[in-house]
């Protein structure tokens, strides 16, 4: 009712929101170790995600919650942001480059899945999709944290209006149900990535850094 | 003229020589032998319901000339049953191979065809050269979505058969078992044994991809295995160990994230460190030869240091003991 839309503004509001001042915390105890916290929430999503979709994939039904489902990409999936890269070039990325990727396809498929949010049906489904938006959007802020930490700059406008203007809706019922199917796909393919991408950050990044930055900074 | 001829076990096989005339006088043979003139319908020669026994070089010569008029090599065997196949990444990012082989033997040659789809790509899996039925795959790119399709087809002179495989990404990635795993008693600690391994030389970037290591260990007068699981680091050491018992370990390593833990190593045996019993032999001699008064209450000689982790029991250890508690409480008094 009335608190669900409530719930689903404020989710908007923080949507829209740069990194908050929980950075402090993040600053004191270094770089290296909000790292590791955004690595483990990365695993904790995963985790959260492996439950999630499989009662949203049943809540589809069939072919949907087959495990051999294997369709086509569409085009227009190609909304969701793809976790898909080249060997090399992954391995070639800055820190900022790896870590902006991972804070602006996570604020848009938090979007993504709070316009699905409003349209589920099972009111335990809303319940969980609530939980783990709620979770997604503390490792959106985490990523935020450990960019801002290490001096780098927020991507600009992390998330636009849920679909992009003249974007089009789907058609039909089934067209519908394959974009959540995907979604779901990047969402569990980025999660297993960033857990990849943490694993190099935590290597590169010791808390040393951070010292070194503060006294630049004339703290 | 001479060719191969393939048939089925249990087919029954009719053999014409050459171009020869039904009625003309042949003689048959079978790898050299003669075959009986029972088993000939005119000059064709009939086996039915033929083994595997069978196979083998047929000739057949004209009656009088004895002119080789026709020779075939006959196979028997059998059309492929579906085959087996396996995809694993054990070198992850790197890529992925593909292995393969027959439930059962066909006795004849067979040939294999496999195919890699990935969404609407085909991809070429290389034929190893080493082993014969596995090929490899090389990553184009990393993080896909899209599941890979692997068919594979096996086609002989009786017939063919296929078996396909889908799987994401992820899914297949099992490292290959840690490598020169190592047990070692730990010098006057009679619980301690150290393990140490190597991270899977076929992992090629442990760097980025780090493994995480479950290790198992048990006396082997045991079943019972204990188990610890360990996020980084490529030794441990155990602490509870049986004194003087026999030790099998082993290790086994997983990508920290995904996929699933690779077979266990080699095992080890390894016996943690013991006290040498030489000094009771002494100490008896001394007391049988002497009624000296010296004491065999005491602490041997040679036990200097009371090891407080000791745990075979003697009289000697009590004093031990008791001597440790003092020292600990003092210790604590003075914190």
């Amino acid at each position: 009712g009335d608190s669900w839309g409530i719930f689903t503004f404020l989710c908007a509001a923080l949507c829209n929101l740069p990194a908050l001042p929980a950075l402090n915390c993040s600053e004191e105890l270094g770089a290296g170790q909000s790292i590791q916290q955004t690595y483990d929430l990365t695993r904790y999503l995963e985790h959260q995600l492996r439950t999630l979709a499989g009662t949203y994939l049943n809540y589809l039904g069939p072919p949907f919650n087959e495990p051999d489902f294997n369709p086509p990409r569409l085009a227009r999936a190609e909304r969701v942001p793809s976790a898909t890269v080249d060997l090399d070039l992954w391995r070639g990325l800055t820190d900022n480059a790896r870590l902006a990727a991972n804070y602006r396809a996570y604020s848009r498929l938090l979007c993504y899945l709070r316009v699905l949010d409003g349209q589920v049906g099972t009111a335990e489904l809303r319940h969980r999709l609530a939980h783990f938006c709620a979770s997604l959007q503390g490792l959106v802020l985490s990523i935020g944290g450990v960019m801002s930490s290490l001096g780098y700059p927020l991507p600009a406008g992390p998330a636009g209006p849920p679909a992009p203007p003249g974007a089009p809706v789907a058609p039909n019922d089934f067209l519908k149900k394959m974009d959540d199917f995907w979604l779901l796909k990047e969402l569990q393919t980025w999660l297993w990535r960033s857990a990849k991408d943490f694993n190099r950050l935590k290597k590169k990044v010791p808390p040393a850094v951070v010292t070194l930055r503060l006294e630049a900074r004339g703290f | 003229d001479s060719h191969i001829q393939y048939e089925r076990v249990g087919a029954d096989v009719t053999m014409k020589c050459g171009s020869m005339d039904w009625d003309a006088a042949v003689t048959w043979t079978a790898n050299g032998t003669d075959i009986d003139e029972s088993h000939l319908n005119g000059s064709y020669l009939i086996l039915k319901n033929v083994d595997l026994s069978q196979s083998g070089q047929y000739s057949c010569y004209e009656g009088s000339s004895w002119h080789l008029k026709y020779q075939t090599y006959l196979r028997v065997g059998t059309p492929p049953k579906e085959p087996v196949l396996m995809c694993r990444s054990n070198n992850y990012p790197k890529g992925f191979y593909c292995s393969w082989h027959l439930p059962t033997p066909t006795y004849i040659p067979n040939s294999f065809n496999i195919s890699v789809i990935h969404g609407t790509k085909d991809m070429v899996c290389e034929k190893d050269a080493i082993p014969k039925n596995r090929c490899h795959i090389r990553y184009l790119q990393l993080f896909s979505t899209v599941k890979y399709k692997v068919t594979l087809t096996v086609t002989n002179a009786l017939g063919k058969n296929f078996t396909t495989l889908t799987f994401d990404e992820f899914a297949i990635v099992k490292p290959d078992p840690p490598e020169s795993v190592v047990a070692k008693p730990v010098p006057n600690n009679p619980r301690r044994l150290e393990v140490s391994w190597q991270n899977p030389s076929s992992w090629p970037d442990p760097e980025s991809f780090p493994l995480k290591f479950f290790l198992r260990y048990r006396p082997l007068i045991l079943d019972q295995w204990q188990h610890v699981e360990l996020s980084d680091g490529t030794s441990h050491t155990i602490t509870d160990a049986y004194a003087g018992k026999e030790y099998i370990i082993q290790v086994a390593a997983k990508d920290n994230d995904i996929g699933t833990w690779s077979d266990w190593s080699v095992a080890v045996h390894a016996t943690p460190w013991t006290e040498e019993p030489k000094h009771l032999t002494t100490e008896a001699q001394i007391t049988e030869t002497t009624s000296a008064s010296t004491s065999s209450f005491m602490a041997p000689p040679t036990t200097k240091i009371c090891d407080k982790g000791a745990v075979v029991g003697s009289g000697a250890m009590a004093v031990c003991w008791t001597a440790g508690l003092v020292v600990a409480a003092y210790s604590v008094l003075f914190i």
